[in-house]
């Protein structure tokens, strides 16, 4: 068992750090004793007070024993249904959750670096992760056109670099006007044009430049990037070896969420398979998160990287450039950078092309919940949800309807009713007030209670929140009062003046996106279904 | 040291219809308060980095989806801002009744600290009541902490950090830090232990700073049921060299508080453990009021200043007749103040004809 010091020895002069070494103390022991924190303030000279601050933000960083070795129940929205709360109950000594990105194939049980996935004590097994089954709609994906080729997370299967070989060859000027002409764009939900978001990097003073690429996907009934990762990760690591050439880049970062340990290591053997690839000129680092959602907004994240208390930025200044170390960085999500060598190898036009109508390009859906089909999809946008959802997924299962379904994981709040009678694109979904995001679509049969799933929703808004706004931190816990009737007015008119007061001051005012959309929940809750929330007042819920 | 270059370019912006001059750099919060504007805020402390964390400042920015918060927001030429719409002022009373629902009182004494009426005044100012969005309180008090100086009453927390970042920016002790996330934000120390145990050195600031009175100044509010209201006299404290402005808190003429100036030149806000807290031998009922001299019986007798003076005399003379001009030494008191220390040197040095003189704040 390595020593404290050996410990130290081997990360203080790493790149970020404080989440590799809290990681190394935390596997050693099970949990991060006082002892533990205390060398790391000591190792890397940082205040003894912000370490134990930053370790309590994480939730997956345990203090004592049993800790790591206990199980964790995901107790997500699509989980709950699928027998969560009854395995949560039969598990000696398991905690739940937050979502934990296996909505598709529930129930996922973490314990120490394993997750074993089943809906009761006895059959949950360890299987490795769903690939995303053969396009349904038969369309030509960009994304997934390789990722269920066998062997294709190995450099074998990949068959080398070509892409990056191929944009080598090309002037970063040639590169970033390509990548700007395929209109590819954020796909982690921010939607900004990426191309742009190169120039920018590429522009900015300040060396040496990082790539983040942002695979922290805590968005509940969001599993896409888990899946890129899983089956293509040498797609991502391409991708960002190519963004590198594009900005001048030196250094790379893949943040990946804590609950993807397998993916950790798949992610890990394919970066020692692309280091003589990447050359000398491109360093590329894997840090594991520590479990917050928050740290999924890219400011947070550069925080956590940095060893920082994992509070947003405020903006400006913008990650182009201050992003890691205060440097020219981009960040970007896993499917966008998964997107480019396709791209380069085929060109703009091709890419442009394979959206539907006005629309350029394709989007990974994440379908999860009442539905006969779950899993992810490479859609074109401009699809209409509807196709996807009846025709692609199969629909609700036998007996049942769509009631309602959530859009961007939960971020989006609902849609439904006639509202479902949109098309796979932030125009069409935001002129029904919600917004298509990181696309994971969550779906509620017609026996769901909708204002349990909608508490399920703010409560998980309210732990994630980061507590350094006031309307986020203050207002997501008033909502999820109000939705369970912990607190608040039993009165209908009250009730929803309040919670309709509480939602305008956190979409116009918080800091970051989390306290931005989480009202779209209560919104859009008011808006479809106000006679289960007039009968759940009505009942004193 | 050299001095800092400010940067001279100047542009203008519109601040409520009217157009106001900006230094490159500043914020727009700080454009509109040099203006005039009373633009609310709790996190904002002007000695730290700007947070954003309340978001009351926010203002409205033409071709902003979104109200900014302005104390993050750096000022742009050409921009126009409008402080004080009524959509605005809607979300700063939403904010306020938000804040007012997770504290059990707003009402504290001033005496609690500097800023301790922040909060209450801004309330007052909204017209906030109290009672809507009525749910659970957040931040526990830690009633384990029985240290002489800082009461830790987080009941009446709002995670504002100022006391977290004031210890961390000015203090450099980084004492204090923030547990958990969201609802359940605890401000703490190190292992959510007492201040003795961590890396405090008392020195009150956080105290000063904090807007809600949920850290209070436990000297001071011994003198909470005292009659009389509190006057403050503007004076340089007593203890050291380095000239730090207090304000001296009294109630009929009894000292019961120290609070540092915000806008003292030298200590901007700060001061240590002494200058903060150590006031009580002002008013020590040990404390000296005439000469004592030391009679035949080896008691210490009261007496006038004239025998007083005369006996100490002889006790220079004969020690430095016996024993030569350099068995003398004198130190000077720190708490006098620099005519004292000047005189102390005089005398010693003209006096005795010694270099051998000190002063003890030195140590």
């Amino acid at each position: 068992m390595a020593t404290n010091q050996e410990l130290i020895e081997q990360w203080w002069k790493e790149e970020a750090p404080l989440l590799p070494l809290l990681h190394a103390f935390h596997d050693r022991d099970g949990f991060i004793s006082e002892e533990a924190i205390r060398a790391v303030a000591d190792g890397l000279k940082i205040p003894v007070a912000e370490v134990f601050g930053t370790v309590t933000f994480y939730h997956h960083f345990a203090r004592k024993a049993p800790g790591q070795a206990a199980p964790r129940v995901c107790t997500g929205p699509a989980c709950k249904y699928l027998g969560a709360p009854e395995l949560l109950k039969s598990l000696e000594g398991a905690t739940p959750m937050a979502c934990a990105g296996r909505c598709d194939d529930g129930v996922p049980v973490l314990q120490g670096h394993e997750v074993r996935v089943g809906r009761t004590a006895d059959s949950l097994e360890k299987t490795p992760s769903p690939l995303p089954p053969p396009n349904p709609g038969n369309v030509e994906e960009c994304v997934f056109a390789h990722i269920r080729e066998p062997e294709r997370n190995t450099m074998e299967g990949y068959r080398g670099y070509e892409a990056l070989e191929k944009a080598r060859g090309m002037s970063r000027a040639n590169l970033l006007a390509l990548i700007t002409d395929s209109h590819l764009a954020g796909r982690g939900g921010a939607g900004f044009p990426t191309g742009k978001k190169w120039e920018m990097v590429e522009q900015a003073e300040g060396e040496p430049k990082s790539i983040v690429c942002n695979a922290d996907e805590g968005e509940p009934g969001c599993f896409k990037d888990r899946a890129i990762l899983d089956y293509d990760p040498h797609a991502v690591i391409e991708g960002m070896a190519i963004a590198a050439h594009a900005t001048g880049a030196t250094k790379g970062f893949i943040y990946l969420r804590y609950e993807y340990p397998e993916t950790f290591q798949i992610v890990e053997r394919a970066m020692a398979e692309a280091e003589e690839l990447l050359g000398d000129g491109f360093k590329l680092y894997l840090r594991r998160g520590g479990g917050a959602y928050i740290c999924g907004e890219e400011g947070s994240l550069l925080n956590s990287l940095e060893g920082k208390h994992p509070f947003p930025r405020n903006r400006p200044p913008f990650p182009v450039t201050h992003g890691y170390n205060d440097l020219p960085t981009v960040v970007n999500n896993v499917e966008t950078l998964a997107s480019v060598a396709p791209i380069v190898m085929k060109g703009a036009e091709w890419y442009r092309g394979l959206g539907l109508g006005e629309h350029a390009g394709t989007k990974l859906v994440s379908v999860s919940g009442d539905i006969q089909r779950p899993g992810n999809f490479e859609a074109p946008f401009g699809l209409p949800l509807l196709t996807l959802l009846n025709e692609w997924c199969g629909g609700a299962p036998e007996g049942r309807s769509i009631q309602a379904v959530t859009m961007a994981g939960l971020s989006g709040g609902f849609l439904a009713g006639d509202d479902l009678d949109v098309t796979l694109d932030e125009p069409s979904i935001r002129a029904k007030g919600a917004f298509l995001g990181a696309a994971g679509i969550m779906v509620f049969d017609d026996t769901r209670d909708m204002v349990e799933v909608a508490h399920c929703a703010m409560e998980f808004f309210a732990e994630e929140s980061c507590g350094k706004c006031f309307p986020c931190r203050i207002g997501t816990q008033r909502l999820t009062e109000r939705l369970n009737g912990a607190a608040g007015p039993a009165d209908e008119t009250k009730w929803r003046e309040e919670v309709h007061d509480i939602g305008r001051t956190m979409m116009a005012t918080s800091a970051c996106g989390l306290g931005v959309a989480a009202p779209n929940i209560t919104e859009s809750l008011v808006k479809y279904f106000p006679e289960q929330v007039a009968a759940s007042l009505k009942n004193g819920r | 040291m050299i001095a800092e270059v400010k940067p001279t370019a100047t542009a203008t912006l519109t601040l409520d219809g009217v157009e106001v001059s900006f230094t490159e750099g500043e914020t727009i919060y700080e454009v509109a308060e040099r203006a005039g504007r009373e633009v609310p805020t709790l996190c904002y402390d002007a000695r730290l980095e700007a947070f954003g964390g309340c978001r009351l400042c926010v203002v409205e920015v033409d071709g902003m989806r979104a109200p900014v918060a302005s104390c993050t927001t750096p000022a742009t030429a050409g921009m126009v801002v409008k402080t004080t719409t009524d959509a605005i002022e809607k979300h700063r009373r939403t904010l306020l009744e938000l804040v007012a629902s997770e504290n059990r009182e707003n009402e504290v004494d001033e005496l609690r600290g500097h800023a301790s009426q922040e909060l209450k005044s801004l309330l007052d100012r909204y017209e906030v009541r109290g009672g809507r969005f009525a749910g659970r309180q957040s931040g526990t008090s830690n009633s384990t902490d029985d240290n002489p100086f800082i009461l830790r009453d987080y009941d009446l927390c709002i995670s504002c950090y100022r006391c977290v970042r004031v210890c961390a920016e000015q203090e450099g002790d980084h004492a204090i830090t923030m547990m958990n996330r969201g609802f359940e934000k605890q401000i703490t120390t190190e292992f959510n232990g007492i201040l003795k145990d961590s890396a405090c050195t008392f020195c009150g600031q956080c105290v000063q700073t904090c807007p809600t009175g949920a850290l209070g100044d436990r000297k001071a509010m011994r003198a909470e049921s005292l009659p009389g209201e509190v006057e403050k006299t503007r004076t340089v404290c007593p203890y050291c060299g380095v000239g730090c402005s207090v304000d001296l808190l009294t109630k009929e003429d009894r000292l019961v508080g120290v609070q540092p100036a915000m806008d003292g030149p030298a200590n901007e806000g700060a001061l240590c453990i002494k200058g903060q807290f150590a006031f009580d031998f002002v008013q020590h009922e040990d404390r000296l009021k005439m000469p004592l001299v030391r009679d035949e019986d080896g008691e210490l007798h009261e007496t006038d200043w004239e025998t007083a003076l005369d006996r100490a005399a002889d006790g220079f003379k004969k020690a430095a007749g016996e024993h030569g001009r350099h068995a003398v030494y004198g130190v000077a008191s720190g708490r006098a103040p620099h005519e004292a220390a000047y005189t102390m040197q005089k005398f010693i040095r003209a006096g005795f004809g010694t270099h051998q003189i000190d002063n003890c704040s030195r140590a």
